[in-house]
């Protein structure tokens, strides 16, 4: 047997040793590959995607491939640690330092060369089922195909093969200065009970504490303002929560008989504070990687449903109709073309019409746009707005207001006419959304349009359907028809599903990347778990010795793996909806139901993943 | 009082080539007494333990503790019945080293719920009596074996219970700590009126109980009670194990 024979060896017959490690490379790289595939998509350097968008994905290219360098040092140093007294014994059998470096090397090579095949194997199956998920669930077009990804895949196998060549050269330094002894006692060198700082744990609560208050109290530009200072002190303070505050609090939940010694707590939480000690700074990382995941998908459906609705809000028609300056005798033409391709796309609508005229104002240049009060109204009453009533000399001012603005009211004003000293002094003033016109505008009684001279008048054209979300195909081909005219067409069916285009390849990539953030972190926190394994399970099997039943022991573990899950991601939960409020609070506008439904669908998936690893870690701890 | 009767107890080792270890056995312990299992390596000492303590089951046989079978019981029951009436000193300690020697010996207690005043008056007494209190607030780590299977003691009769199960508890430890620990272990026998049940290949702990019981492939050999002297004791053990084969330093050192 050649020495590189006993390291393939050590290998291929130890697989459940390997498997944990093998599988978390495997995983790294599956997601990094899957991001690539995205990343390089020939359809997101097209139009669709805008620049920056495609800047940012590298970048969190990036982001992932550091964060999959961490993972997989850190599962490795795992594995490494669970194999400590099998390195003692070879040393202590006469392998050289050198030889037991060139063993682990070679094996780290190994493994990841596998770890990289496979991840890639497995990233081909994902993405093209995501592909196709993303087509069907966010009905995407033919923007997202499904192609053969050379560039991906190089940039992957040139990415990891560079990684675990670097990783592997880290074997040998967590392995330099590792006397015998303490390789053959591995892992069961009692650790001190860790100790936490009264002060850094009061720092932890000053920070998280005002950097929420500040981040809640801030409106408008200031979010926008305080937003680095806020972040810095809200990472800092998540790192003292954990590092310090959690094994400060499990400090004094020990030092309180009355609760520590009852029923299982004093089993449950005396691993606790070594748990929380050893796993701070992944509880950190993940917190603070879910927190971004959560923030950047609840900002971006925010933004998406709030693009939505002010575009829903604005346009009560299916399809408007606003010649252009000159249009002249094209006006017709064109109102003809639109409804002709309506009947033809058998789009059931009613007409409606108005004049706006263009009146000077007397003693100034400015003009002010005067419409009929029965045109108006039926306009309005289709709209569904308030309509006017008016008699004899009577005007209405009319402004534009959205939820942006938060409804503002706007007083009315008085305007002179050039015609015949006309005075408008409007009876009170109303919002409308429907007409063109981005000024205020005064509505009239039909007897004092009729009297006014109307030197410059445009026609607008509103088409009212029922369905209008059906109208999509004869929204595409009028605007496609009437695209050349300077005239301006408008249909909402088609605008909304553009908006859902571009919106829903920037959403897909933003779930995604918070998916394998999300998920990255879970795994993270599942091979730690798996690391602890047989120290458990020992432990576990000598106190079923004094009598504990597997409910009980069921109860612990359950009890331990909730926290260990849910620490973090709900102390993210909350820091994202922090996030969000504020964000909120700049743009004035609610995004609070959509961004809860994305951290609420965050909570569901995790709840079912750490269902899944209860019962497994459950069955494996008391078999 | 008949605390633990054991009748026509057979175990065999499935898989391709079953293998006897235990044939027949027959056995009974009274209250209050104190019964040593000896017998060379191999020979079915700790598989005998397993089952009388419900850690494995029996082929075919019965096992009563104080009238009723154990193994007839459900998994928490089960549970149940050990932390209330049987308890357990092992080889290896089996402390918890993320607890204190405190938390330790009230750890049976806590799962059944007593009140805290009820366990610091109970940790305190059985403290007094194994001469633990100075270490009570030590951790694992820091005590000598001695002391720590002192504490195992202590845990496995802070409950007060009806049999004490002894797995070699002297085999990790010199022989001062365990004179001591066989000291206590006598001591508790005597005020607390406990069955013991003491499986060991150390000749010196044997000794100190009131009877001794030598199996030999899987079978009962013979069984030696004690008279006035431990000392004569002693040489009666050491002339059956001589008798069981090999010469007595093997026996001392080779462990199951």
């Amino acid at each position: 047997m050649t020495f590189r024979r006993f390291a393939f060896n050590n290998v291929m017959r130890n697989k459940r040793t390997y498997a944990a490690y093998f599988l978390s490379s495997a995983f790294s790289v599956m997601a990094f590959f899957v991001y690539a595939v995205f990343a390089f998509h020939p359809g997101m350097s097209g139009g669709m995607v805008h620049n920056n968008v495609t800047t940012a994905m590298h970048f969190a290219e990036g982001l992932i491939y550091v964060f999959s360098f961490f993972f997989v040092l850190y599962s490795m140093s795992a594995f490494l640690k669970t194999r400590k007294k099998e390195f003692g014994l070879l040393v202590m059998l006469g392998m050289s330092n050198s030889q037991l470096k060139a063993m682990v090397f070679l094996e780290n090579v190994l493994i990841g060369l596998g770890a990289t095949a496979a991840g890639i194997g497995m990233g081909l199956v994902m993405a093209k089922t995501m592909l196709l998920t993303a087509e069907n669930l966010l009905g995407l077009d033919d923007t997202l195909k499904f192609y053969l990804p050379w560039e991906a895949l190089a940039l992957t196998l040139a990415a990891f093969l560079a990684l675990f060549v670097v990783i592997s050269a880290f074997t040998v330094i967590i392995l330099r200065g590792n006397r015998l002894i303490d390789l053959l006692k591995g892992s069961a060198k009692p650790k001190p009970e860790p100790k936490s700082s009264v002060l850094l744990s009061l720092l932890a609560v000053l920070l998280l504490g005002a950097g929420y208050a500040i981040a809640l109290i801030a409106k408008g530009m200031v979010v926008f303002m305080v937003m680095i200072p806020v972040t810095l002190m809200v990472i800092v303070g998540t790192y003292f929560l954990f590092t310090q505050l959690s094994v400060y609090f499990i400090h004094k939940c020990r030092s309180r008989r009355s609760f520590f010694w009852r029923k299982t707590n004093l089993l449950f939480l005396s691993d606790l504070a070594y748990r929380m000690k050893d796993n701070a700074r992944t509880f950190f990382m993940v917190a603070i990687l879910s927190t971004v995941a959560f923030s950047a998908i609840g900002s971006l459906v925010g933004f998406k449903t709030m693009a939505t609705n002010v575009l829903l809000d604005d346009n009560p028609f299916a399809f408007t109709y606003t010649p252009g300056k000159d249009a002249g005798d094209r006006e017709k033409a064109e109102v003809e073309e639109i409804e002709r391709t309506l009947r033809s796309e058998g789009v059931d609508y009613s007409k409606l019409e108005a004049s706006m005229s263009d009146q000077k104002t007397a003693g100034s240049d400015q003009s002010v746009y005067v419409v009929k009060a029965s045109e108006f109204n039926a306009i309005a009453e289709a709209a569904g707005e308030k309509p006017v009533e008016l008699n004899g000399n009577e005007s209405m001012m009319i402004y534009y207001t959205n939820a942006a603005a938060g409804y503002r009211e706007f007083a009315p004003r008085k305007a002179l006419l050039e015609t015949e000293g006309v005075e408008l002094d409007p009876i009170g003033s109303q919002s409308s959304v429907t007409l063109p016109i981005f000024d205020d505008y005064y509505v009239v009684a039909d007897e004092l349009f009729e009297k006014l001279e109307h030197p410059s008048v445009q026609r607008f054209h509103a088409f009212d359907v029922k369905e209008w979300k059906k109208t999509k195909n004869a929204g595409q081909t009028l605007e496609e028809k009437l695209a050349a005219s300077d005239s301006r067409f408008f249909s909402i069916a088609y605008e909304l599903h553009l908006l859902n285009q571009a919106f829903g390849v920037v959403l897909f990539i933003g779930l995604f990347i918070g998916a394998v953030f999300f998920v990255a972190s879970g795994s993270f926190l599942y091979f730690r778990l798996y690391a602890d394994l047989p120290d458990d399970k020992a432990k576990f099997k000598s106190i079923a010795k004094l009598g504990l039943t597997d409910r009980e022991l069921s109860g612990i573990v359950t009890k331990q793996l909730m926290i260990l899950f849910f620490v973090p991601i709900v102390v993210a939960f909350v820091h994202g909806a922090v996030a969000l409020t504020a964000l909120q609070n700049m743009f004035g506008y609610s995004l609070m139901t959509t961004s809860m439904s994305v951290l609420g669908t965050f909570m569901a998936i995790q709840a079912v993943y750490f269902l899944l690893i209860r019962g497994r870690y459950v069955k494996e701890v008391v078999a | 009082m008949e605390m633990l009767s054991v009748r026509q107890l057979n175990k065999i080792y499935g898989g391709k080539v079953p293998s006897r270890a235990l044939t027949d056995i027959n056995l009974s312990i009274e209250e209050g007494e104190f019964v040593g299992i000896m017998g060379p390596s191999g020979s079915g000492k700790t598989t005998l333990l397993n089952l009388v303590a419900v850690i494995d089951s029996p082929t075919t046989g019965e096992v009563l503790i104080g009238g009723r079978n154990p193994h007839k019981l459900k998994k928490g029951e089960l549970a149940k019945f050990r932390r209330r009436e049987l308890g357990f000193v092992f080889q290896d300690f089996n402390l918890l080293n993320t607890l204190t020697v405190e938390e330790n010996i009230v750890l049976p207690l806590t799962l059944e719920g007593e009140s805290v005043r009820t366990m610091e008056s109970k940790v305190r007494e059985i403290a007094a009596k194994l001469g633990i209190e100075s270490i009570l607030g030590k951790r694992t780590y820091e005590i000598s074996g001695g002391q720590a299977q002192r504490t195992a003691i202590a845990r496995a009769m802070i409950h007060r219970p009806k049999f004490l199960f002894a797995d070699e508890p002297t085999g990790n430890l010199d022989s001062k700590s365990a004179k001591d620990v066989m000291e206590t272990l006598v001591a508790l026998n005597g005020s607390e009126r406990t069955a013991m049940m003491l499986v060991t290949h150390d000749a010196v702990a044997a000794s100190y109980c009131h009877r001794v019981v030598f199996i030999k492939d899987g079978q009962l050999f013979n069984e030696i009670h004690r008279g006035e002297s431990r000392q004569a004791f002693f040489q009666k053990i050491i002339d059956v194990l001589s008798l069981l084969g090999g010469n007595a330093h093997d026996l001392s050192t080779i462990r199951v």
